[in-house]
């Protein structure tokens, strides 16, 4: 039985009226403008929301990451920390958003559907049944499509979301008919008596098996931007409004890395598959073709957008190799919770840059150091700490990751592997960072100083302060990784 | 006449197929949507037929659920493409290639 204080029908209530009245507002108040007035609401209901987890967690209402429940949601600590790393990315881009939104037309349903689409990104981390994971995944997908195509006089904004809806909706078919598979051979939608229906699987449906399991990498595989399902993003990346792009690649990819983690890791583990080598040699090719394709653009947005695929590929270290090694899938987590914060800090920098400046071209951006500096700031520190460079905290979560790695190389050979494959991508995408970098400080005339959205400061001194204070002292949020961290291993059953 | 459970797989990996080709080779916007649609049906018949046959409710209620949603999904799709249509007179996707690297 639910609670009716547990923390997603909470978060449901509170995004779910703020973002159903927001509509209702302007249709009464009737008028265009007042950007900031939908904007505090919605800031104001994601305030309240991880306020409520945050809550909820000091209090030790949380159950320790069970994975399974008779429900259709349980309120665990897994859930609670993709909820703080999802609402951490939504408060990030209505913040970003304030300025950005301004020169738009239809405020309200912009701030509307970006909380109906973070309700739905935050259920499908807390959600333990197929029907809710699927239907969670579509309110988080469908708003999103119109998010990206939000600006109708843009053809590229146009184009971004045609090429973004074909591929999610090929993305939702392909879930659907896995789940119609897995609920063929093991007569339930409940993921506990999934895993346990393919633990006990007549031999004869072995290939159903795999293939539906298949399908659920396939699918959530699109959000998550892995290679070979990684041809989408840099267009809508690239071509959605940059505030949205925060949204797409620090929150609904993280979305996918819940459902993946919920579903695959562990259905792989009682079929007892070879499966975990599969994994690996997805997150090397992910990797390696994201940190390479990165290092040929000329463009802002489509770096950041290649250099996200790779941090797709290291996060999928950690769950190649969880059944060997719990740090890998600590890694993992603490991995996505940085990635949320320093990719978010980015792409809300390139928000800023693009109001006031209107370029992403890389040539454009010399001498951006001396023109707006807290953005350019925001934006070395973000990319250092996306390289891995100590003492930021995306170092501590790439040394999890790698340690992990090392860790399972001694049970199985191909692991030592995938750590030197991560070190020598991080080394290479050092590359590029250091590249825009280098054009943002060392290059270029003086120009004169230009005045720089307060909202977007807000975004980049927050991130600062996370990044360096839990990457000098990062004892907290290890603690609070483990915590949340699900114990996956090969002896494993519901 | 009694039709067993294979009969209704076969059906719907048929679909499934029909689905995946079309996606393939069609480069018209709404006749990939087509395809699409026909891979979330082929899974609807999948579920009511399972269903049917352990026999259980949920097969049921997944596919209206996954009816309803489909239906919502494609509103938003032909809208992009109205918008679509009014900017370029055209839907065919190898003509959007304004973006690019």
């Amino acid at each position: 039985m639910i609670e009716i204080s547990s923390t997603p029908l909470v978060i449901i209530a509170i995004l779910g009226v703020a973002g159903v009245v927001l509509p209702v507002i302007n249709v009464i108040r009737k008028e265009k403008g007042s950007n900031s007035f939908y904007a505090v609401i919605a800031f104001a209901a994601l305030i309240a929301s991880i306020g409520y987890v945050g809550y909820q967690f000091i209090n030790e209402n949380v159950q320790p990451s069970a994975l399974f429940s008779e429900d259709v949601i349980i309120d665990d600590a897994f859930g609670g920390f993709f909820a703080i790393a999802m609402l951490i990315v939504a408060i990030f881009t209505t913040v970003g958003s304030f300025n950005y939104m301004r020169k738009q037309n239809y405020p309200a349903i912009y701030y509307s559907l970006i909380l109906l689409s973070t309700i739905g990104m935050v259920l499908v981390a807390y959600s333990t049944d197929l029907i809710m994971l699927f239907v969670a995944w579509e309110l988080m997908s469908i708003p999103t499509y119109a998010l990206v195509g939000f600006m109708k006089k843009n053809p590229q904004s146009n184009e971004a979301a045609l090429k973004y809806f074909l591929f999610g909706a090929l993305s939702s078919a392909i879930i659907v008919y896995g789940i119609s598979i897995t609920y063929g051979i093991t007569g339930s939608t409940n993921i506990g008596e999934v895993i346990q229906g393919y633990s006990n699987l007549d031999p004869g449906l072995l290939p159903l098996a795999l293939l539906s399991v298949g399908m659920f990498i396939a699918g959530f595989g699109f959000k998550m931007g892995l290679v070979p399902f990684h041809q989408w993003l840099p267009d809508t990346y690239e071509g959605a409004p940059p505030t949205i792009t925060t949204l797409l690649a620090a929150g609904t990819k993280k979305a996918g890395f819940a459902a993946t983690i919920r579903i695959v890791v562990l259905g792989m583990v009682v079929l007892n598959l070879d499966w975990t080598l599969a994994l690996g040699i997805l997150a090397i090719m992910t990797m390696t073709i994201g940190n390479v394709a990165a290092i040929m653009q000329k463009n802002l947005t489509r770096m950041l957008a290649y250099s996200s695929i790779a941090h797709a590929g290291y996060i999928l270290i950690g769950l190649a190799v969880s059944p060997y090694s719990s740090l890998g899938l600590q890694g993992s987590l603490y991995q996505i919770l940085n990635h949320a914060v320093m990719k978010g800090m980015a792409f809300i920098a390139v928000t800023g840059i693009v109001t006031t400046l209107a370029v992403t071209n890389l040539d454009k951006l010399k001498g951006l150091g001396r023109r707006m500096p807290i953005t350019a700031l925001g934006l070395t520190i973000s990319l250092l700490a996306l390289a891995g460079v100590p003492p930021l905290a995306g170092f501590w979560s790439k040394i999890m990751l790698f340690g992990g790695a090392l860790e399972a190389g001694s049970v199985v050979w191909w692991a030592t592997w995938l750590a030197i494959a991560g070190v020598l991508n991080s080394a290479l995408s050092l590359a590029y960072y250091g590249w825009i970098i280098r054009k943002m400080y060392f290059e270029g005339e003086t120009e004169k100083r230009v005045s720089e959205p307060k909202s977007i400061i807000a975004v980049i001194v927050f991130s600062i302060i996370f990044l360096v204070g839990f990457g000098v002292y990062p004892d907290p949020i290890i603690k609070f990784v483990e915590f949340a961290t699900p114990v996956v291993s090969t002896g494993f059953m519901p | 006449m009694e039709n067993t459970l294979t009969e209704f797989v076969l059906v719907s990996v048929a679909l499934l197929g029909i689905g995946i080709y079309g996606l393939a080779v069609k480069r018209n916007f709404i006749r990939m949507l087509f395809a699409i649609e026909i891979i979330i049906n082929a899974a609807n018949l999948n579920m009511v037929a399972f269903g049917r046959f352990i026999p259980d409710s949920a097969g049921q209620t997944l596919a209206l659920f996954s009816i309803a949603i489909a239906a919502a999904e494609v509103a938003v799709g032909l809208s992009l493409i109205i918008v679509a249509y009014r900017m370029y007179h055209n839907i065919d996707i190898a003509d959007f290639r304004s973006l690019k690297g």
